[in-house]
């Protein structure tokens, strides 16, 4: 008995398994080797969540993906039918009225607050601050009664911004209904901007990226300018009304799991102000262009291909667009920006940290399976 | 305004023979031949295109070829530059960008050689990522119905519940 203990004790490694069926981790799973408290190398594992739309696109007409794209991920369903509708509207020449541009910033933005919301929640969580993920829950919540108000849906808008504008005109009462939610929102800001001695310890110099190996592995987003880029496709590559609009891109030097966390923090500040700004100078007028009014399902996609780029709130998304001149798209392609922050990033991050600090590099990567499996 | 663009234009010109072709502001798209692949993109990778945005394939089922698109974006120039190749159907071989961009290049043929079957010559790890026990053919070929299979495979004729209910 003495013999065999003795001969286990010996032999430190072994394997650990972070998910794919963990409430810490979301969908997605990391094989981890560990050699007593430190992880010696990780092995990212997706496919829990693959469902494969890619290709289930190519089998649907632009008014169905439109509806398709919600799912590709789950936190930020607006931000990803955004850039759906961008790419077909590009490909079908079709000209966005005015007011449909605001409308999209300003979901795209409430998306993106709310997202981030997700990530302070998510990432409290991970490093044991359970007040941060309940507080977090809690204040989403009035971002979701807006959503209900404007698309319908609370989490999924259903095709909400669609190829032409948006699907429904903003209803009554909805610029101060917004508003009061952004008064709401700054007021949590407050209170999580004060200094948290124990999140601090958690998240301070641990998970170092440094700048080179950020842009070799592919990181993008908050990741990159946690490592000290100042870069935004929103400012380099302006869509909508980007250009118009008046907004800092926050970024930091240190590239460890705090500088993320800040940064996440800054950007939710950000895209309040833009918010803001777009209420203030909303146009009247056409909510949709006229021809994508009532929902046709034979409309031709005229030959070509487009690669449109966005902002999402985790990192640089795109869409790549081939027809061939029939009714659905001949090929899409998904760029998520998770598929390189969940898998060489984050395996180059876990390698040499502590066990204990595993959930912090994860979630301070702002992560999101669905979008990495698509 | 296309001065960037421009100034690119003719340098892929003189150096390599292209013949580029502006689609829009920051959008420069480009056929070459995949022989030069690494040549090309050694290049211009030092012009300042450091990231590789993705990489795609088109399955072009009737000319039974294979088009790979690179999209390359340069934080310096702020633009994207897509690079286009064709490459048999039934062979699909073509040397890995791993040595160029690292890692993300890596990541990004690993998913496309288990999704069309493509080899990248040297890259150093092409195990599936998301698919597990797969036998059949590389799923995202257009020649695999995957409603055709999933019906044959996972529903039966005899159950009324498990008819299927798209068009």
């Amino acid at each position: 008995m003495i013999e065999e203990l003795e001969t286990i004790s010996q032999d430190s490694e072994y394997d650990l398994y972070f998910g794919p069926a963990h409430p810490g981790s979301g969908n997605f799973g990391v094989k981890l080797k560990v050699d007593g408290e430190i992880v010696t190398s990780a092995r990212a594992d997706p496919g829990y969540l693959h469902r494969g739309f890619e290709k289930l696109m190519e089998y649907r007409t632009p008014i169905q993906n439109a509806v398709l794209s919600d799912r590709l991920c789950v936190l930020e369903p607006l931000n990803w039918n955004l850039i759906h509708a961008e790419a077909v509207d590009e490909l079908m020449g079709i000209e966005i009225p005015d007011r449909a541009k605001y409308i999209r910033v300003i979901m795209a933005e409430l998306s993106r607050i709310q997202s981030h919301i997700i990530w302070y929640g998510v990432f409290s969580k991970g490093t044991g601050f359970d007040t941060g993920f309940k507080m977090a829950f809690g204040y989403r919540d009035f971002i979701l009664d807006l959503f209900e108000l404007i698309t319908g849906g609370r989490v999924y808008p259903a095709g909400y911004i669609c190829p032409g504008g948006v699907r429904r005109d903003f209803p009554k009462n909805t610029k101060d209904k917004i508003l009061k939610v952004l008064d709401k929102m700054n007021k949590m800001i407050k209170l999580w901007e004060m200094e948290n001695p124990a999140l601090n310890a958690r998240a301070k110099d641990i998970g170092v990226l440094k700048i080179n190996d950020a842009i070799r592995l592919g990181a993008t987003g908050p990741v990159l300018r946690g490592s000290g880029m100042k870069t935004d496709v929103r400012k380099e590559e302006p869509y909508e009304i980007y250009d118009k609009l008046d907004f800092e891109v926050p970024f930091r030097e240190e590239g460890d799991a705090y500088a993320r966390y800040w940064i996440g923090i800054e950007e939710m500040k950000q895209s309040i102000k833009i918010v803001k700004q777009a209420l203030n100078d909303l146009p009247n007028g056409e909510f949709i262009e006229s021809s994508c009014k009532k929902p046709k399902l034979n409309v031709k996609i005229p030959e070509g291909e487009v690669y449109v780029r966005n902002e999402v709130s985790r990192g640089e998304a795109a869409i790549y667009m081939v027809s061939d001149g029939n009714t659905k798209p001949y090929r899409v392609k998904v760029r998520g920006p998770d598929f390189l922050h969940m898998i060489p990033v984050l395996e180059f991050l876990l390698k040499g940290v502590q066990i204990a600090d595993v959930p912090a590099v994860y979630w301070s990567l702002n992560i999101c399976p669905a979008d990495m499996d698509r | 305004m296309a001065n960037k663009e421009n100034e690119l234009i003719d340098e892929l010109k003189n150096k390599f023979k292209l013949e580029p072709k502006i689609q829009r502001e920051r959008r420069i798209w480009v056929s070459f031949d995949s022989n030069n692949i690494l040549k090309i993109f050694k290049w211009i990778r030092e012009y300042g295109f450091t990231h590789l945005s993705s990489i795609s394939v088109t399955d072009w089922l009737e000319k039974g070829i294979y088009e790979l698109t690179y999209h390359l974006w340069s934080y310096e120039h702020n633009m994207i530059i897509t690079f286009k190749t064709k490459i048999s159907r039934d062979k699909p071989i073509i040397e890995s960008v791993t040595s160029i961009w690292g890692e993300s290049a890596q990541i990004h043929e690993r998913e496309l050689h288990e999704l069309f079957g493509v080899k990248f010559k040297d890259n150093p790890d092409l195990t599936p990522l998301f698919l597990e026990n797969w036998e059949g053919p590389a799923p995202f070929r257009k020649d695999f119905n995957w409603r055709k299979y999933v019906t044959e495979e996972f529903y039966s004729d005899d159950n009324e519940r498990e008819k299927i209910y798209y068009d």
